[in-house]
């Protein structure tokens, strides 16, 4: 599976932790952001999350996903920058507009949020089989298995959709559609007509796969069946208490 | 018309195409062959731009890929991929037509011109919706499409993938027909008797290697290249090859009557001489 949400195959000591734990990690590291409004501890996260990235194999893929969250962040703190207008002005752009200490600030705060916490979520989805995750919610969080089936449909079916769109840009720029300019509002509007053939495909595939589902007995499922054992090991509990130190420390004020 | 350089490409470390030269002239019927994973897809899209080689040339019509936008190719390039629903993107298939035409005709008149000429080309009702129509339907809808813009180039990703003999006729004969009229083909298929009805030069491909290039009725006789590349030649074929001597040459239905018959006459002749 592509796409900065799918899985990537390897043997890496945060593949094999328990899937709760990847959970449970990935909750913890984006707890921090909203526990603290300190910029350098969120950098500090995304930080983190790059070397995990890294220490799963995925540094490429760490990189590529930052850059595109710092391409859609750069137009979101500009937007806010320039709607904040309280505060100390540090200057004032053309048509009258204040920029102020505060709205940087805050904009800043904002953007390192977002990034830092989108990022544990595409980490754990980068080192766990969307399989392990719909076990772990029914086995060990209890929840009912047609609700944790539609959670990993919805995440097994992101890098498809956004696959699909692919391959329908592709087919119209094959056909002279310019999807290959550097003009980014032309290219939004030339987005517009291709939403109905995505929009097709993609009410196509899930009605498939509903069809698919139901043909396997899906509604006549009462109990559980899975087969597959996750077990805690020590690289668990040591993961989950570093999980509960960073929260900790976040939490504490120690940082301002 | 299209020119392959020593060209080389892969979507991760591993190459998909290695090494890739050939030469496509105008107004040629040439198809690729090969197993699934060979890199068909892949160097189709090499063609017309919409992959870059990451190592020797593309020309199409004397224009580097690598240096034009494939949108500008596409003004002499026309390509059908597998799945007509990524294609097709309005309400209508007048509509449909009349949507690839605007990048490449100004003129309203000469747009509708062609466009009734292409609905009339395949039967097609321009007010139906294609999403409602068959996959064949929708499959003609998308060439008509293409073929509206009148191509030099028809670069073709499996065009009969899923169609029945009638759609697959007369996709194949207005192709073919095309082809006549000087249009240059280069098709993907799996189907080794449309390759052997329409097509008259293939390509083959294996693990990314071309290891045949040559003219179809060689290709088809070609056991050891057929082998190495998990292919089948055609029914005709594969039978004149198992009848052997005097039979080998035939190739089509027609010649190969034409050897029995022959055959038969010879037996005749034969026992009436003893």
């Amino acid at each position: 599976m592509n796409g900065f949400l799918g899985y990537v195959n390897g043997s890496s000591p945060l593949h094999n932790l328990h899937p709760l734990t990847k959970m449970i990690m990935s909750v913890a590291l984006c707890a921090p952001c909203f526990l603290s409004g300190n910029h350098l501890l969120i950098l500090g996260i995304i930080a983190l999350n790059l070397c995990l990235f890294a220490s799963a194999g995925g540094a490429g893929r760490a990189i590529t996903t930052l850059l595109s969250f710092v391409k859609f962040s750069a137009v979101l703190f500009v937007l806010q920058v320039l709607f904040i207008r309280d505060g100390t002005p540090i200057f004032t752009l053309p048509p009258g507009i204040v920029v102020t200490r505060e709205g940087v600030m805050f904009s800043l705060l904002f953007v390192l949020r977002f990034m830092a916490s989108t990022m544990p979520l595409a980490l754990m989805l980068s080192v766990t089989p969307v399989g392990d995750i719909s076990n772990v919610l029914v086995r060990n969080l209890r929840i009912p298995y047609k609700y944790a089936f539609v959670i990993t449909t919805a995440v097994r079916f992101i890098p498809l959709f956004s696959e699909e769109m692919l391959g329908i840009m592709e087919a119209q720029t094959a056909r002279g559609v310019e999807f290959d300019t550097k003009n980014f509002i032309k290219k939004i509007r030339l987005l517009v007509p291709l939403c109905v053939p995505l929009l097709v495909s993609s009410v196509r595939k899930i009605e498939n796969s509903a069809i698919s589902a139901e043909l396997r007995g899906f509604n006549l499922r009462t109990r559980l069946s899975g087969y597959k054992q996750y077990s805690f090991g020590a690289n668990d509990v040591l993961v989950i208490a570093a999980c509960a130190a960073i929260i900790a420390f976040s939490a504490s004020g120690i940082l301002p | 018309m299209l020119r392959f350089e020593e060209v080389c490409f892969g979507y991760g470390r591993e190459n998909t195409i290695s090494g890739a030269s050939f030469e496509i002239g105008d107004g040629e019927f040439v198809a690729l062959l090969g197993e699934n994973g060979a890199g068909k897809s892949t160097l189709l899209r090499l063609c017309n731009g919409l992959l870059k080689p990451t190592s020797g040339r593309v020309t199409v019509r004397g224009h580097d890929t690598a240096t034009i936008k494939t949108s500008a190719i596409a003004s002499f390039t026309g390509f059908l991929f597998q799945n007509p629903d990524r294609q097709i993107c309005q309400n209508t298939v007048y509509g449909e037509i009349m949507f690839g035409l605007e990048y490449v005709v100004p003129d309203e008149l000469e747009r509708r011109g062609r466009a009734e000429e292409m609905l009339g080309l395949f039967s097609l009702d321009g007010r139906r919706d294609p999403f409602g129509m068959s996959r064949g339907e929708r499959q003609q809808t998308a060439l008509a499409a293409i073929l509206a813009r009148r191509p030099k180039l028809l670069l073709l990703d499996e065009p009969t993938t899923g169609l029945d003999y009638r759609e697959c006729m007369t996709i194949m004969g207005i192709v073919s027909n095309l082809n006549a009229e000087g249009t240059t083909v280069f098709m993907i298929s799996h189907d080794m008797e449309v390759v052997a009805d329409f097509a008259r030069r293939a390509l083959v491909l294996s693990g990314g290697r071309l290891i045949g290039d040559g003219r179809v009725r060689q290709i088809m006789k070609d056991a050891a290249l057929l082998r190495e590349a998990s292919l089948l030649p055609a029914q005709i074929p594969a039978l004149a090859m198992s009848l052997g001597n005097g039979f080998s040459d035939a190739f089509t239905v027609d010649e190969m009557v034409e050897s029995v018959e022959r055959a038969l006459l010879r037996r005749a002749c034969g026992a009436r001489a003893q």
